[in-house]
């Protein structure tokens, strides 16, 4: 759609030109992009870290990567809101949303200034809670749960800065405007499997809450960032973007010496300990874009339906396969799969390590139960994703 | 009255709270030998488990080029311990290094301190109780600055999702008004998620403190009474066994220290002025005697001071009334005969809280203050070897050194007293702070002697033994030591020492004096039991100190 058919037909040519500079991309979309990066850059690290070292301060490396992120984001966004407000042109001000009588700004920029005052927020209570609680023993509480919150939300505002400006954008940006909104997608999509590993990582692989979770998250995610991507093969691009960033976490971090500074160590070494390969996504999620091309004319819930259940099923046979061989396999206990990977306190020695926990195997009617589970919630979920993404290929602002 | 018991009770509830083998003195201190260096080491334990400890070691005149510090726990063993930490020198504190350590679990930890120099390497093991003892609440400036940023997301996110379904969906510039019913619908589903997100995570915190609160460190608890044993009075202190099955602990694995299953310490309340030091038997897993020595009546702070098996020391509080006259309750097992310890101690001195008598007939000491001379029972003289009129600042490491003359002005020879050249005993005049001491430090000797034998173990965690036959072979080995002689008894603690190489430990100690190492933890008026031993007998001096 022509961005100009917006403008009103009275402003003069001063104005026009401010609306041509306008539609550059702005800096702060560049900025809440990178942003997003940092913080799953630092957030794969601070795992790694965890399970290697052990111990971290406020300032830890990780965290200063993650911080970093937040304050880009929330400086860049802050400014773009304020230099609105009190230099902006009445254009630029009319392509921002009016809010607390006083300030104008774009969506995105307001989430990435929620996300950054969230993750600050988190910084003194998290160090008054383990001063009062203890240091961190574990991955989620109230302040941890605080900066993951507004960790997504920069990450999440940094879709929505690439939508609304994108909408808005030049001819010549559309390119880099879809090829940004991938990465933003992938990145946040790489937040939410860290937020939910627990239960979708290799060792659960065979069991069905990896696909009764993987079913409520990835349509929802993909089929929304589907609909809103004005490029084809979205979905399967935004997870490709997923991939490479954790195996290239995979890949790096492991090239880096470090050795457990907490106690017990049951599990010795010398280098970083890997995160997880990523899961196979890019496959499932070519089904959710095929369905999406193949039927762009049908009704929106037969695509929904056919897109979430087609997803799952990819999903379901190559992660079992490819879940089994991560597990099970001595050749993926290298430098490319990481599979060797073993948290410092743990028994290096535990009969499970390579092999699938009896609780985690399920088979039969345990098995079919789980998976029609998974299916029901998956297509759920592709309508909330499809709703989601509606509204953000309407996102002007 | 009422009150003033009331008063005693809570502050003995709030101090029995933060006590482990001391009250209200968390301090490590640790003086003696790292192989061929004399090291002194300050330790200061987090009081929130996971949490860091301070670790400070002072080396004299010696050049050394590393100092290594590694947290060893007991049930990990070395083997099982993350990599030291290098402690640094301090800057303007020639001798002086510093770290901190990370104490990830709760339990019987320690930190072995490695020097590295010239000389070669040698090592220490300093013993550390890792608990959470504090209940901190959230200070008002901080409580303020989090709810103004709370309340500050809580407006935005509700902004951002009102502008979000209306003006941010509306093309730049055009004339189509969004709609106010969809926004204020956005905003009011937003905020009911928001209240349940907050109402929520305020039911998660509450659980979080409720599950800190239950895994916060708990004394056992004891009531401690009198019986009558004939005309003889005894004291039982029963550990209260509703503790023992809610805490999932048994009394039946403790382990002697110094040769004693416990060290009992009697103080009278508020006067300060009684103190005795006894030893009880084990009647059964749960009940301890010990036949009264002739104490004044009066109500008495009761310290007892046990280690457990796996080297966990902690003191047991509570309070006793000893009565002026017989009473007419006998020992439940009245077969049973108790004997009194022959290390079992007491002396009468003067009230804390002024210089007088009030014992007519008795023997009474009046204590001695830094750089004066007090007379002892046996004719002997003590001196506190410290200015007089200087007073002592809190938390700062001081060499509590105490010099004794025979009658005929001589430095007397002194012996050992359960093994070591002196024990002493520090306590605030309001009963917040207790410990027991001894010129290697503040530390339970037992608690080091079980993780240097887990160290030199076969690596792995030695399993629960049978908790009536590990009970049994201990009181038949403190039976065994009590039935020894003095140099008997003394030579069979010392093999359990060796290796330690503690300045306590010094058997040729001809000049009289004794140290202890110790910081005082807070400002207040304390009083100093010092106990050792001479001509075959326990001298009992005792000292005033005025902290600030």
């Amino acid at each position: 759609m022509d961005a100009a058919i917006y403008i009103n037909k009275d402003i003069d040519a001063k104005q026009q030109k401010a609306v041509t500079t306008e539609r550059a991309i702005q800096p702060y979309v560049y900025a809440s992009v990178f942003s997003s990066l940092c913080i799953i850059v630092g957030l794969n690290w601070d795992i790694s870290w965890h399970t290697s070292i052990g111990r971290d301060g406020l300032l830890a490396p990780p965290h200063d990567v993650i911080y970093l992120g937040a304050i880009l984001a929330g400086l860049f966004s802050a400014y773009q809101i304020l230099h609105t407000t009190f230099f902006g042109t009445d254009i630029e001000k009319q392509s921002s949303v009016k809010f607390w009588g006083v300030f104008y700004g774009p969506i995105g920029a307001m989430f990435c200034v929620w996300g950054a005052i969230a993750m600050l927020t988190s910084a003194p209570f998290d160090d008054w809670w383990h001063n009062t609680y203890g240091l961190d023993v574990v991955i989620l509480s109230p302040p941890h749960t605080l900066l993951a919150m507004g960790m997504m939300m920069i990450q999440f505002g940094a879709m929505v800065a690439v939508l609304s400006s994108s909408h808005a954008a030049k001819s010549g940006s559309k390119a880099m405007h879809n090829w940004l909104f991938v990465i933003a997608s992938g990145l946040l999509l790489s937040s939410i499997y860290g937020l939910f590993s627990e239960y979708l990582n290799k060792a659960r692989s065979h069991s069905s809450i990896c696909y009764i979770v993987g079913g409520i998250l990835f349509p929802l995610f993909l089929i929304a960032v589907a609909r809103a991507a004005k490029m084809r093969w979205s979905a399967t691009a935004t997870a490709g973007v997923y991939m490479f960033v954790a195996a290239a976490m995979v890949w790096i971090l492991p090239l880096f010496p470090a050795t457990p500074r907490l106690g017990p160590v049951l599990n010795h070494f010398d280098h970083y300990q890997p995160f997880h390969f990523p899961l196979l996504l890019a496959l499932p999620a070519l089904g959710i874009d095929w369905v999406f091309i193949k039927f762009e004319n049908q009704k929106a819930y037969i695509k929904v339906i056919l897109a979430s259940l087609l997803f799952l099923l990819i999903f379901f046979i190559v992660q079992w396969n490819f879940g089994g061989f991560l597990h099970t396999s001595p050749l993926a206990r290298n430098w490319f799969f990481g599979s060797y990977s073993w948290y410092f306190g743990a028994n290096p020695d535990w009969p499970y390590r390579y092999a699938f926990y009896p609780d985690y195997i399920d088979t039969g009617f345990t098995l079919v139960k789980g998976m029609s589970i998974a299916a029901i919630l998956a297509v759920l979920s592709g309508f909330v994703g499809y709703k989601w993404g509606g509204w953000m290929k309407r996102v002007q602002r | 009255m009422r009150l003033t018991r009331f008063i005693l009770i809570i502050s003995l509830l709030l101090i029995s709270v933060s006590s482990f083998a001391h009250v209200g003195s968390p301090g490590v201190i640790y003086q003696g030998k790292a192989g061929p260096y004399t090291i002194m080491v300050n330790i200061t334990p987090p009081d929130v488990i996971p949490g860091t400890a301070n670790a400070s070691v002072y080396i004299d005149n010696q050049q050394v080029d590393h100092v290594l510090i590694q947290p060893v726990y007991w049930y990990a063993g070395d083997k099982g311990s993350p990599k030291s930490d290098e402690a640094l020198p301090v800057k303007g504190t020639p001798g002086q290094y510093q770290c901190v350590v990370w104490l990830m679990q709760r339990g019987v930890a320690s930190m072995r301190i490695t020097v590295d120099g010239p000389l070669g390497k040698g090592s220490a093991i300093i013993p550390v109780m890792a608990v959470s003892t504090a209940q901190r609440k959230m200070p008002a400036s901080l409580d303020w600055q989090l709810a103004g940023l709370g309340l500050l997301l809580v407006v935005l996110m509700i902004t951002i999702i009102g502008a979000s379904v209306s003006d941010g969906v509306i093309a730049p510039g055009s004339d189509v008004k969004a709609s106010k019913r969809k926004k204020y619908i956005a905003m009011g589903v937003t905020s009911i998620i928001l209240f349940l997100i907050l109402y929520g995570g305020s039911a998660w915190w509450n659980a979080w403190s409720s599950k800190y609160r239950r895994f916060m460190y708990k004394p056992p608890l004891a009531h401690t009474s009198i019986l009558m044993n004939g005309k003889q009075m005894v004291l039982q202190l029963n550990i209260d066994s509703a503790w023992l099955r809610k805490n999932d602990e048994s009394m039946s694995y403790i382990v002697p220290d110094h040769g004693k299953l416990m060290h009992l310490f009697l103080i009278r309340e508020k006067t300060d002025d009684v103190f005795a030091h006894l030893h009880p038997l084990r009647k059964d897993s749960i009940d301890y005697l010990a036949p009264l020595p002739d104490l004044p009546s009066g109500r008495y702070l009761v310290f007892g001071d046990i280690v457990r098996w796996n080297g966990f020391a902690e003191t047991i509080s509570d309070t006793v009334d000893i009565p002026a006259k017989p009473i007419a309750q006998n020992v439940s097992n009245s077969n049973q005969v108790v004997y009194s310890d022959p290390d079992d101690t007491y002396v009468i001195s003067n009230s804390i809280a002024d210089n007088k008598n009030p014992y007519t007939g008795k023997e009474v000491l009046i204590c001695g203050k830094p750089g004066t001379e007090m007379k002892l029972a046996d004719g002997s003289t003590a001196t506190w070897q410290h200015a007089a009129n200087t007073p002592f600042e809190a938390n700062k490491i001081y060499p509590l050194t105490f010099s004794i003359k025979d009658p005929s002005g001589n430095p007397a020879k002194l012996q050992p007293y359960m093994g070591m050249m002196g024990h002493a005993v520090i306590m605030k005049d309001d009963g917040s702070v207790y410990i027991h001491l001894h010129p290697v430090g503040s530390y339970s000797m037992a608690s080091q002697e079980i993780i240097l034998n887990r160290i030199n173990g076969n690596g792995k965690a030695p399993k629960l033994p049978d908790p009536t036959a590990f009970r049994d072979s201990i009181d038949r080995l403190t039976a065994h030591i009590k039935s020894m002689s003095e140099d008997e008894r003394n030579a069979y603690l010392n093999a359990n020492m060796k290796g330690m190489a503690m300045p306590g430990m010094n058997k040729d100690h001809m000049d009289g004096m004794v140290t202890f190492p110790y910081a005082f933890p807070s400002p207040g008026n304390y009083r100093i039991w010092v106990q050792m031993k001479r001509d075959g007998k326990i001298l009992n001096s005792a000292f005033d100190a005025v902290v600030q």
